[in-house]
Order: structure tokens, then sequence, then C-alpha cells
């Protein structure tokens, strides 16, 4: 090998010597400061000939008199200098943060962006580090154009969920891939410590995901951790502690007084209903209004006066705000260690994290403890090893959510506030006609839902240097993840007062392993250079359960079994899939002008159908720098111009792991036998969805301060996974098919402007936005109507179809919808018997008989765009950076605010003080029905009366730090200290009714812990 | 050093080769899962097939169908009993108030279920001839057992989903499923109620033939099979057969005591035909018949009207099925006929017993005007529970009426009103301390709300059924 290396030197020489009329050209490059730069790099241009500055900067080199020299240095500007004929020349490189960052890590290796063929964008550490957030995605929302990031509940430790261009999937999981030091993960996103992440890059288009083949059909999100460097060894610690509260206050709720009178007023107008008289109607509100509420909140037996209003002067004995008892101020505190450092042979990072977030609801806190060790090691001059490995376990008390009568979230919306929160006697009350026997407050203490994760991710690397030009990289990954999760049912009240308490255990086990070999080869010619990439891996993931639990308890507090008098049937089983892959990439590039690259991959899956076992999948991406072009070197202003385009395939494999298989299950027991029933219909040609998608996007550079990217794309997924629904004669309620198409179109534009670079003074402030559209193509039956959803060709996947509301009949406090009786989702167009003109003069029919009117599409819940505003300053030891996020159209069917707005249908439940503007006789033109107790007017049924606007625009982080001046940290022996404070989501515009308009992408809301705003403050120094 | 490079290019290719072959293996790609078995196996053999029998009954158990929503439904579609309006997280309310819509659980849930139970039925009758090495008498018992069982839940369907029968017998009613539909079979229209009641019939007798009698009442027998063909003829007004039917059914039975009848329903007893076997491990809790009934430890959101606890003589031990308990609700009797076994919501259901067939008998008798007969059925129920009760000397439809009357006494909570009403064309009259009240008759238009509305989930999967085929009213 070393014979070659000389061969290949002499070559260069005799090709350098081979030009007639060489002269010598000498001179000194220096950086921007003064100093001499060694190692930077001088080629002629359009040849292969060069030199390399020495430790003084100096270089010689022969050259032609007329040639071009170009001057480069990782980090630095590239300059270009014409010789004509000096024998001295003399060069200053200027930082260049921006090329730095262009070294970005892909599928299956790292490139440059400049070559780079695919979309893909870097996120790093700065985004991402010393967020208030437990899991790192979070953090990145209104970072990247085209990336969707929505959280829809405020429990610390959950995960957001994260799409990339839209939506690619019907009914199967549409989340990206997430792949962490270059091996796809199979648990938990939240288990990662955000701090010792170094880069994340998330790859959107075919030419940069294709390579993952069947699971890359939602893009790919790409986690590189930190590394240790050659050199000195540096210890930082950071310490933060955080303030988190209710994300906003959300609309009103009646308080006691409130609630007591329009309850009088329900039974007053449902006696009225019922042909009583004024004075007996009276008479039954007085009778009936203190069963209603539960409680009488005030201190005399008769508050009300004739007309149901309370008496004045009326001592209020009770008025519990449930949101106050419910919601309390969480504190956030996280404290990491971490070192870095090594020498030329060996490189080690470590950390230890430890965050611990209390939450801002009653039983709902997360903490976690991370350690991470990355090591590699060069064993010789050819071979590298490592290691990355990484722990964490972390603790969770989560209530549970949804209509649940134990979700604390939705009691507090629903009990009313004459009821106390405990007895005269100090213990808990546990009456209350909203959500009996449920105190959220007492549950709180006397239940509990805790979850104990722990998590090992290694793996293990060696690097074969076979030849310079060719490479091989073997990597073996074990992913575990285990958690224990425990919810016990006190004896005495709630869930488990009728069995005497119950206490449910369950421990999962998931296991995936990862086993790669990839050879790459390259080799460079004159002025083109071409890069191949062959391998094959191998990935497997193993899911079990184990689960028992008891009733019966003795004693309260005690949640272990052992405690139970009787077992319940317990529980376990595995699931598992496999896949192996091959797959392969060619890269090619002219004179670093033009580039071309092309992949292919085939995946078998365990999951497939036994007639669908093998998906090829490819990708084809070129692009064009027009501004390295002879022709374009006037232009002085421009110094980036990029053309790029792709196009490929991928799949998507989230269909379940026996989902093609046609299926008995056990369990179906009776009367102590054992049972089987039917669970499954088979599908033998279930296989990968597939996903063409293409790219177009021009990339530049002007002024050497703005960029400006803009990229389109069409994506179309096809053989989209999709629950047929069928008759109930099969006996099942649907069969997975692969037979939807749906099509999504996007533009993502990204600006960033250097707006000052002053060496004091630096601001730059960038704006991203995206459009998706998402459409159906094609579905299995014309029509899918599901919950609040309409599902049809040619319609968005959340598109809204429910009866359009027409107000209230100002005649008689009636609800009103309209008649719509031209749409289609009745056959006939005729008009129903109830149907009246509109009294409030729309000139169209309405109806007070809800199933008389027919459902309408009502537009979708996914934007129409987003994005984010970002802006950094750099004041002398000052930064202060701070980024709004925006989502502008999409509406939200808001299930909480209808269940405040029951118009009597829950008598007992509390109401939304904007129910206090409901129809009387005195109030006839208003938006809110009638209040009747036990009303069956179908006020509060499925309508667009709820259906909202879920626009907004927030500040999502502000911060500001402070680095202490050298001459003061060196003072205090440490190699730096900086002091920051930041705020999240600190400011929310919005016409929304709930706490946040951020929430399931669906459009729905369920009761979920609201988002949080959080102020943080912290320190890292660096020892 | 090249040899070196040698070695390792020749180790790097052997591990991946080690790999690409172990992972072509046919395993590596094909994996079972743990807790589910292909069809085939279910077939195989007797054991695993009676196994999908079992798992059939399970189905029908769920509290969506016989398990709760079918029983209390017809009860509270009715004039005896009531759902709280208030500490009752609104389970019924709707139903009570007898405003049902296509999309609402209350509607929807039962008919799948049904459907469920009736699709795992028709595999089972396809398929139990064609178990390898197994005895007639086990193909009988299969094939018995589920066309008993698929009769059984096609009744219940109809009476839930079509008008009744003796308004007009070609009212569409059901889909008439008798085979195993697969996913790209055409769906089914809603057939004529006279189709579903021939193969209802036709079911039943066969199943009587194939079935013997069995100790264990959890599973329908030759006498459940006749109880619910008696049903059948009784909805069809063909009164000698319905008689016979329910004469075969109860006879070695004997009817259970008073204070048997007082014990709690929550076990079966003597006079036991059918009973839905709920066992600790597998109950319902909360989402049971004795949760809704039962003053405490549940939902205890049922009520009795008052004018109905009033038409027990002072004499009639079943008055004490009903209580005031001013600290439990302050107005309306509680009710303490089902009670918990053990744990809460624990309790077999008891569906089918010889009380009802001997009013059946009553009932048949008096319309053929073999009164005698009718009073003899009738007044072994009365004097049961009333020791001092005096056999009836009505004739025609007075007698008729005391029958009628005698059945709401005996079987309420039980699941019967809501189609006695609607069977007998009667009308629906609410009144006492009811909190939604109805007064009308088979020639208002609400009589529409003594039907079902077909699913909107249905609707909006069959393409042979469409809003045009809906029930009158929705």
């Amino acid at each position: 090998m070393k014979r070659l290396l000389s061969i290949l030197i002499v070559l260069v020489v005799f090709a350098g010597f081979a030009s007639a009329q060489n002269i010598t050209v000498i001179g000194t490059v220096t950086d921007s400061n003064g100093e001499t730069l060694p190692g930077v790099n001088i080629l002629i241009e359009g040849t292969s000939t060069g030199a390399i500055t020495n430790m003084e900067g100096f270089y010689t080199l022969e050259s032609g008199p007329e040639a071009t020299l170009v001057f480069s240095f990782i980090g630095m500007t590239t300059v270009k200098e014409p010789v004509n004929g000096r024998t001295v020349i003399n060069v200053t490189l200027s930082d260049d943060s921006h090329e730095l960052e262009d070294i970005m890590v892909v599928a299956y290796g790292t490139t440059t962006k400049e070559a780079y063929t695919g979309a893909a964008e870097v996120v790093d550490n700065e985004i991402i580090e010393n967020r208030p957030v437990t899991s790192f995605e979070k953090a990145l929302q209104g970072t990247t154009a085209g990336l969707m990031v929505s959280s829809s509940s405020g429990q610390p430790g959950t995960s957001a969920t994260v799409r990339i261009r839209g939506i690619g999937s019907l009914s199967a999981n549409s989340s990206p891939l997430y792949v962490i030091d270059n091996v796809p993960m199979a648990n938990a996103l939240n288990d990662i410590n955000p701090n010792d992440i170094e880069s994340i890059t998330v790859l959107k288009d075919a030419a940069a995901a294709s390579l993952y083949g069947s699971r890359a059909a939602n893009g790919v999100i790409i986690i590189t951790t930190k590394n240790g460097s050659a050199g000195e060894t540096r210890i930082s610690f950071n310490a933060q502690v955080g303030v988190a509260s209710r994300i906003s206050d959300g609309y009103n709720l009646m308080n006691s007084t409130e609630f007591y009178q329009h309850s009088w007023q329900g039974l007053y107008n449902a006696a009225l209903l019922d042909g009583k008289t004024t004075a007996e109607a009276k008479i039954y509100a007085h009778d009936n209004v203190e069963d209603i509420v539960g409680f009488n909140p005030f201190g005399v037996d008769d508050p009300l006066d004739n007309d149901g209003i309370l008496k004045p002067g009326t001592k209020v004995i009770t008025n519990t705000n449930w949101r106050d008892e419910v919601y309390k101020t969480g504190i956030i505190q996280n404290y990491n260690l971490n070192v870095s450092g090594g020498n030329d042979a060996t490189k080690v990072y470590f950390s230890l994290g430890y965050l611990n977030d209390n939450g801002t609801t009653l039983s709902s806190d997360y903490t976690r403890y991370t350690a991470k060790v990355n090591v590699s090691h060069k064993v010789n001059s050819f071979i590298t090893a490592g290691i990355n490995n990484h722990l964490a376990y972390s603790e969770t008390n989560a209530p549970p959510g949804g209509t649940q009568g134990a979700n604390p979230v939705r009691s507090a919306e629903i009990i009313n506030a004459a009821s106390p929160v405990y007895n005269n006697d100090g213990s808990y009350n546990w009456e209350n006609t909203a959500s009996f026997d449920f105190n959220p407050v007492g549950l709180a203490e006397l239940d509990l839902y805790e979850y104990k994760g722990k998590r090992a991710m290694t793996n293990a690397f060696i690097n074969f240097d076979i030849l310079p030009s060719l490479k091989f990289r073997t990597t073996g990954a074990i992913d575990y993840g285990s958690d224990k999760g425990v919810n016990y049912y006190n004896p005495f009240h709630g869930n488990g007062a009728g069995v005497n308490g119950r206490s449910s255990m369950s421990n999962t086990e998931n296991l995936a392993w990862n086993i790669s070999n990839i050879l790459t080869w390259s080799r460079t010619k004159n002025e083109s250079n071409i890069e191949v990439l062959a391998g094959q891996e191998a990935h497997g993931e193993s899911y079990s359960v184990l689960s028992a639990g008891v009733t019966d308890f003795s004693i309260a507090g005690y949640p272990d079994l052992d405690w139970g008098a009787k077992p319940e049937t317990p529980g376990s089983y595995t699931s598992e899939w496999n896949m192996i892959s091959y797959l392969s990439q060619v890269k090619y590039n002219y004179g670093g002008r033009y580039y071309l690259s092309g992949s292919l991959r085939e995946d078998g899956s365990s999951r497939f159908g036994k007639n669908n076992k093998y998906g090829l999948f490819y990708s084809l991406g070129a692009s064009w720098r027009l501004s390295e072009e002879s022709w374009m070197q006037q232009v002085n202003w421009l110094d980036n111009l990029k053309l790029r385009g792709s196009y490929g395939t991928s799949g998507n494999n989230n269909l379940g792991n026996y989902a093609s298989l046609g299926l008995y299950g056990s369990g179906a027991n009776y009367g102590g036998f054992p049972g089987l029933r039917p669970v499954q219909l088979a599908n033998s040609d279930l296989s990968w969805e597939k996903i063409s998608s293409l790219d177009i996007a021009l990339e530049s550079r002007f002024f050497n301060r703005l960029d400006a990217n803009l990229d389109f794309y069409i994506k179309e997924s096809d053989g989209l996974l999709f629950s047929k629904p069928l008759s109930a004669g099969t006996g099942f309620g649907s069969i997975l098919t692969n037979l939807g198409a749906m099509k999504n179109t996007g533009f993502e534009a990204t600006v960033s402007y250097d707006a000052v670079k002053r060496t004091n003074f630096k601001y730059t402030v960038g704006l991203n936005i995206s459009t998706n559209k998402n459409t159906i193509l094609s579905l299995t039956t014309d029509k899918i109507v599901s919950g609040t959803k309409l599902m049809e060709e040619g319609a968005s996947i959340y598109q809204f179809y429910m009866i359009e509301w027409a107000g209230v009949n100002p005649d008689n406090g009636k609800p009103m919808w309209f008649v719509n009786a031209e749409s289609d989702d009745d056959e006939s167009s005729d008009i129903p018997d109830s149907a009246y003109d509109d009294p409030l003069e729309t000139g169209r029919k309405v109806t007070s008989e809800y199933a008389d009117a027919e459902r309408v599409r009502l537009g979708t819940s996914l934007p129409d765009y987003f994005g984010g505003l970002t802006n950094n300053l750099e004041y002398k030891n000052f930064d202060l950076n701070f980024y709004f996020y925006f989502s502008v159209g999409g509406r939200v069917y808001n299930n909480d605010y209808a269940t405040n707005m029951h118009d009597g249908t829950q008598p007992g439940a509390n109401l939304s003080t904007d129910a206090l503007n409901a129809w009387t006789p005195d109030n006839r033109y208003t938006d809110v029905p009638r209040y009747v107790t036990n009303s069956t007017d179908q006020g509060r049924q499925l309508s667009s009366r709820f259906l909202e606007d879920a626009s907004y625009l927030r500040l999502k982080n502000i911060s500001l730090g402070y680095n202490l001046p050298e001459n003061l940290y060196s003072r205090l022996k440490l190699q730096g200290l900086r002091v920051f404070v930041s705020g999240e989501n600190m400011l929310t515009f919005s016409k929304f009714k709930g706490f946040d308009p951020e929430g399931a992408l669906n459009g729905t809301t369920s009761n979920s812990i609201p988002g949080v705003k959080v102020v943080t403050m912290g320190l890292k120094l660096d020892l | 050093m090249k040899n070196m490079t040698l070695k390792y290019i020749k180790i790097s290719l052997a591990v991946a080769l080690v790999f690409a072959i172990t992972s072509c293996s046919d395993d590596y790609l094909n994996l079972d899962p743990s807790t589910s078995i292909p069809e085939e196996q279910v077939f195989s053999s007797f054991e695993s097939a009676n196994s999908a029998l079992v798992g059939a009954y399970d189905q029908l158990s769920k509290y969506t169908f016989d398990g709760l929503f079918v029983p209390i439904m017809s009860d509270i579609i009715g004039e005896d009993v009531m759902i709280n309006s208030v500490d009752n997280w609104n389970w019924f309310v709707s139903v009570y108030q007898l405003n049902i819509l296509p999309s609402y659980i209350f509607a929807d849930d039962p008919w799948w279920q049904g459907y469920k139970v009736i699709a795992n039925a028709n595999r089972i009758i396809e398929n139990a001839p064609l178990i390898p090495d197994v005895s007639e008498e086990q193909v009988n018992q299969l094939l018995g057992g589920a066309k008993a069982l698929r009769a059984y839940v096609m009744l219940k369907l109809v009476e839930m989903y079509a008008p009744a029968y003796s308004g007009n017998p070609e009212a569409p009613s059901i889909m008439l499923v008798t085979k195993t539909l697969s996913a790209d079979d055409e769906s089914l229209p809603r057939a004529p109620l006279s189709e579903v009641y021939e193969q209802i019939e036709k079911d039943l007798i066969s199943a009587i033939s194939l079935l013997e009698e069995n100790d264990d009442k959890g599973f329908l027998d030759k006498k459940g099979a006749q109880a619910v063909l008696a049903r059948a003829y009784l909805n069809t007004e063909q009164w000698e057969k319905a008689r016979d039917m329910a004469i075969a059914a109860y006879t070695d039975l004997d009817l259970a005591t008073g204070t048997e009848l007082l014990s709690g329903f929550n076990y079966r007893n003597s006079e036991t035909i059918f009973t839905v076997a709920f066992t600790p491990e597998d109950n319902n809790v909360y989402n049971s018949i004795p949760s809704f009934y039962y003053p405490v430890s549940g939902y205890s959101s049922m009520r009795a009207n008052k004018d109905f606890v009033d038409l027990y003589s002072t004499s009639d031990i079943r008055g004490y099925f009903f209580l005031l308990e001013p600290l439990i609700d302050p107005n309306r009797y509680l009710i303490l006929k089902f009670t918990h076994n053990q744990l809460v919501g624990n309790a077999e259901r008891i569906s089918i017993r010889a009380s009802e067939m001997y009013l059946i008998e009553a009932e048949c008798e008096a319309h053929l005007g073999n009164y005698d007969n009718a009073q003899d059925a009738l007044f072994a129920i009365q004097e049961r529970a009333n020791p001092i009760a005096r056999k009836s000397t009505s004739t025609g439809q007075a007698l008729i009426d005391e029958i009628l009357l005698e059945r709401r006494k005996e079987l309420f909570g039980e699941g019967f009103r809501w189609n006695d009403i609607k069977r007998t064309q009667g009308r629906f009259t609410r009144e006492g301390d009811h909190w939604v009240k109805f007064d009308f008759g088979p020639e208002d238009e609400d009589y529409y709300r003594l039907t079902f509305p077909i699913p909107q989930s249905e609707l909006d999967a069959n393409s042979n059924i469409s809003e045009s085929d809906q029930n009158t009213g929705y």
C-alpha cells in the first residue's frame, strides 16, 4: 500500500514538472486576526496539484502564471486568487461558521451540504440544549421547515407527535424513523437526554431517506450524540431550575352561585315544558335544585328568591375552584455533568444527567436519570473501534386521561363549584353529581399510577480502512427497554370501591437488535468523484408483556399484589418482527458542479403477507451548483446557487406484527371453560405502504449574509393500510387492506439573514414556513365516516363532517341546525317536515330536530401553513434568542368545551360561564340554547357549534444568556461560565376557547393535561 | 500489511455471509403470534372447536349484548323501571328518553356484538362436520349448540331493530346471515321479518333434534332451544306451537320457591333453563345487571316506578323486591331483585326460566280459548309468590291482560317489557314518578321509538342498506 502511495505522489510531482514555464509562488496564509494558519490546503484550480501551509502558515508552490490558486481550510471561507504572474501571494481567510455546519450526518454516512442531492436539514445542539423539555423532539417545533411537532398533553415525560411533510398514512403510524448513532431506535424518545445530542438531521425526501427502505416513508430523523475530541479534557456542569404553569387560563367555569341559580333555571324551564304553571314550576325548581347540584353551597336552607336569584346578603359557604385544586405550579430541575476528551488514538465522552419535572397537575410527574459513555479507539492505522452506550432510568406518575372518572383534568372541568373538596371534619368529600366518588384531590392521594422505565442502548462498531478508497463498517446494536407499571385503586373510593381495592401490575420488555455491514468505496479522478456504498442489515424486535392483578385489600396504601385477597386473571404475550435488508448507493460528482446519486434497498419483513415478503425501494437525486460554473464567477453577490431534485420510493411497514394472518384469539373464556374467538381476518397480500416522492429545490446565498431555500414536494402514497369497514354480517368491524392512496404536496421556504455582523454585535433573523395539502386519492368505499370526520376521495384525511349549527331559535330557545337537504349525507334531498325558515334570516332552512339535519363538510384540522420565526442576537457577552411558532388554518372540535356547554343534559356537571348567556324569553338573541334540566334538545350533540379555529401564534422560546468574560472566569479558575434565563411558551395568541390550541393532529380535544409554560434559570460551568 | 487487509476483508465477508444465510431461513420472516392461532388449527380437533363454541357464548355474555345492554334496555324501554338522571354517568339516559340516534352506542354495540356471535356460530356450523376424527355425537353437540345460539341472537336482534311481526310480518328487519361472509362478499340487505323467523324456527327445530339435555345451564341445551322457539312462536302469534314448546321446556323443572326468588337472582336455580354464566374471574364488574339494579356497590341507578310497586298486593312476597331508603334515594323505590354474588357485578344472569314458560303457556291458552288451562298456568306463578292468591276466573281479553300484568310482576328486570309492548302492539303509557313520561299507541307517530334504528356504522359500511332503508322516524 505504501508503494501505491509513493507511485501516486511521484505521478503528482511529474504532473507538476510536466507543464512548462512554471513559476514558484510563495506566501503566508493568515486568519482575520492576523494569526498564521497551518495546514491550509492550496490547489491549482482544475488540477490535483497543490500544497499545504507549514506550521508558520507559509507555503511554496510551482504554478503556471495564469493559473488560479484555491485556498481552503475547514471552518474558513475558501479564497480563489488568480496568480497573474505574481510570485508572492499572501492570503487572509475569514471564519465561516456557515461552512462548519455543512458537514452533515445522513443515511449510513456523512456528506457536505454542497454535495448533497437530498432534502435534509440539520438542527444543532444549541437549539436543543437547556430547553425545559423532557424529550428532544419538542424542542424542534418551528425550527425546521416541513417538520410538524405537536404535543397533545402537558404530562411530563410524554413524547410529541412528529410528522415530516404531512401525514402519509390513513391508519398506519406516520411517525418518522428515528436513528441514533447509525442504529434505528425501537423505544421511547424521552429516555434520551437532550443534552447528550450533538446534532439532529431531518431527512425529508427520497434521495435523503430511501436508503431506509420500508421504514422511510415518513422521513427519518438521525440523532448523533456527542463524542470526545483530541486535546484538553473538558468538564462541564450545567444546572437549571424552572417554574412551570398551565399554558393559559382557558374559558371560565361557573362559580357555585352561578351554577346553583342556573340549575334552578333549568328545573324551572323543564317544569314549564312539562306543562306546569309558572307557580308550580317555581316550587318544583325550589324543591329539586339542591338534588341536582348535589349541595347547597350557602349558609341558609332557602337561598334563592322567587325568581331563582340568590337572596341579597346570603353567605356563600362553598365555592370550590376545582381547577385550582387540580393544577399546581410545577418545578423542573435539570442537572448535567459531562466530560469529554481524548488523544489521537482514543476519544471519550461521558455524561450524567438528572431531570425532575414535578408536573403541573396532581399526581403527574417525571424523574429521569441518564448516563452515557461514547468511546472510540484507533486500534492501528486502519482499524477504529468504538462503543456508544446509553443508560436511562425514569419514574413517571401519570393519571388516566380521556373520559375516565379518575382523570383529574376532566374532574376539574365537570365537578361543580358547589361541591366541597373536604367535609367539615377535614376528610375528603366524595359526593358530587358529576363524577360521583371520584374526588380528584382525594384520589391523587389514595390511588397510584406509576411507571418505571429502564433503558439500555448499546452499539459497538468497527471501522476498517482497508484501502484509502475502501472502507468497511460493521455495527451491532442492542436497544433494551423494560417498564413496570402499577395501577392501584384504593379500596374505598373511585375505581376500586366496588371490589375493595384493585392493584394491577405489568412488566413489559422491549428488545431490539440490529446488525449492519456497510462497505464504501470512493474514487476521485480528475474532476470527478464517485462513491459507492453496499451493505446488508438485519433487524429484529420483540415485545413481551406480563401482567397480573388482585382485588380485595385489607389495608389501603399498599399496592403490592401480596396484599390483595383475590387474584384476577393474569396475562402474558410476546410479539415479534424481523427484517432483512440489502442496500446500495452510488454518488457521483463532477467538478463540484454536478452531483448525481442513486440508491437501492430491498427489505424482507415478517410483517408482510406471505404473497408479498420482499419490497424493493429506490431513489435518484441530482443537483447542479450553478454558482460554481465559470460563467457565474463574475456575479460577486451570489455566493451559492444550487438546484436540486430527487425522486424515489419508500415504504411504511407499521402494519402490526401479525396483521396479515387470519386468527382466533385466546381469552374468550366463559362459565369456567376456556374459549376461542375469531379476532382477525386473513389478508395474505398485505404489504408495506408504498410512497413515491418528488422533490425540487433551490438553495442560495447572497451577499454572504442572506440564505434562501425553497423546496417543493409531491409525496404520493399508495397501497395505504386501511381498515376497510365491513358490514356486521361478516362478524368483523373491518379488515386491514392496502387499498388507500393519498397525496401530500407542499412548499417549504427558509430564509435566514445576518442583519448585523459586527464583532461585538451580531443579529440573525430567520423564517421558515411550510405548507402541506393532504388529499386522499382513493379509498375502498366512497365515504368513511368516523366520529367527527369524513374520509373520501379528494379530501383531507382529517376533514370534519358534522351537522352545521345555525344558532338558537329566538322564539323558543331551541337549538337550530341547517337542514342542508342538498347535502349528500342522505340520498334524498327532501326537506324534512320539521324544517322552517331560519328566523335569524340567513335565508336557509333550519330545523330543531337534530336527526333531520344532514352532515356537511367543514374543513380540516390540518393547518394551511405553519413555521417559525427565529431571532438570534449577540452583543458582547450577551446573547438573546427568541423564536415564534405559528400555525395558521385548521380547526379543532372542542369536546371539552362541549362538555361544559351541556345545556342541561348532564344536570349536575359544571358549566362554562358562557352558558350564563343561555336563551331566556328576556335574552332571545344568543348562541346558547335554553337551559333545561335533562334536556332532550340535543344542542350539545356533535355539530359545528363546538368547531373552532385552531390558528395560533406562540412565543415558543425566549432566552437570554451571559458568558462571563475570560478575565473573570479565569480568576475563578474556570474555563467558562455562562448564566441564562429562558421562557418556554410564554405568550400565545389565539381565538381558541380551551387551554391550548396545540393538540392532537386530528383536531379533537380529550381532557388532556394542558400544555405548560416554563421559566427557567440556569448556569453552565466549564471546569 | 496487504495480508492483514485481505484477512479483514475475508472476515468481514464471512460475517456478512453468515447473516445473509441465517436471515434467509423461512422462520426468520414467518413469525406466529403467541396468543392466537390460525382458523385451520381451531377446527382440527373437537376440543378446540368446542372452545370456539365457548368463545361464542363469551361474546354473547359481553355487556354490550346479553350481559347488560339487551336485558337492561328491554326494561328501561318500559313503564315499570327507570334509570336515574343523576349519579349515573349518563348511562342509558337516551334509551330511557326514547331518544336514540343511529350513532349511539346503545344502538350500535348490540348490533355489532350480536352479529359477532352469529358469525362465530356460522363458522362452527360450517366447519364442525369437517373436523377430523370427530364422533357424530360431538358434531351434533357443536351443530346444535351453534344453531340454538344463532337463533337466540337473531331473535333478540329482530325484537330490537325491527317493528313487531304482529304489525307487519313482511317489514324489513335484520340481515339474515346464515353462512360465513368474507370481506369480498357483497353485504346483505335487510330481510323481511317472515324470512328471519323462518330461519329461527328452522335452526331451533334442528337444534332440538341434535341437542340433549345438559346439566350445565350456562349453554343452550334441548330445553333451551325449545324455550327460545316458544318465544319466537309467541312473537309470531302461533299460539299452539308456542304453548307446546313452552310446556316441553318447563317439563321436569321445579319452579323456584318464593324465598328462592328473593335470594337475589345471582345464581342459577331449579327453574333455570339458560343463564349467562359469569364467574368471579370473568364478570363485568360495573357493566352488569346487579351493578345497575342493586342499591349499593355499583352504578345503583335503577329505580322502580311507584305506580308499578303499587300493583303488587301486600301479601305478594315479590313486594320485598322494593325498598324505600331515603339515605340512598329520598323519593324513589330501590330494587333488590338482583344482587351481587361475592364480587361487585358478579351474578349469573338468568336469561330463560320456567316461570316465563308457564306464562307463555297461559297466554297462548287464553288466546286459544282454553281458559282453564290458562288460569292454571297463571295460578302456578301467582300462588308461589302470594300464599293467599286466588285463581283467576277471568276469560277473554281480561284474562290475557291479567297474564300480561303477571309477566310484568314476575319478569321485570329480566328483559321482556319492551318486546311485550311491541309484540302485543300495546299502548306505551309512562306515568307515576317517572321523570320522562309518554303516552302513545301503535297508531301514533311516536310508536317508531319502540324500534331501534339500524346503526349508522352499518349504513356506512353496507352497500345494500342505505339511509332510505332506515327504520321510520330516524
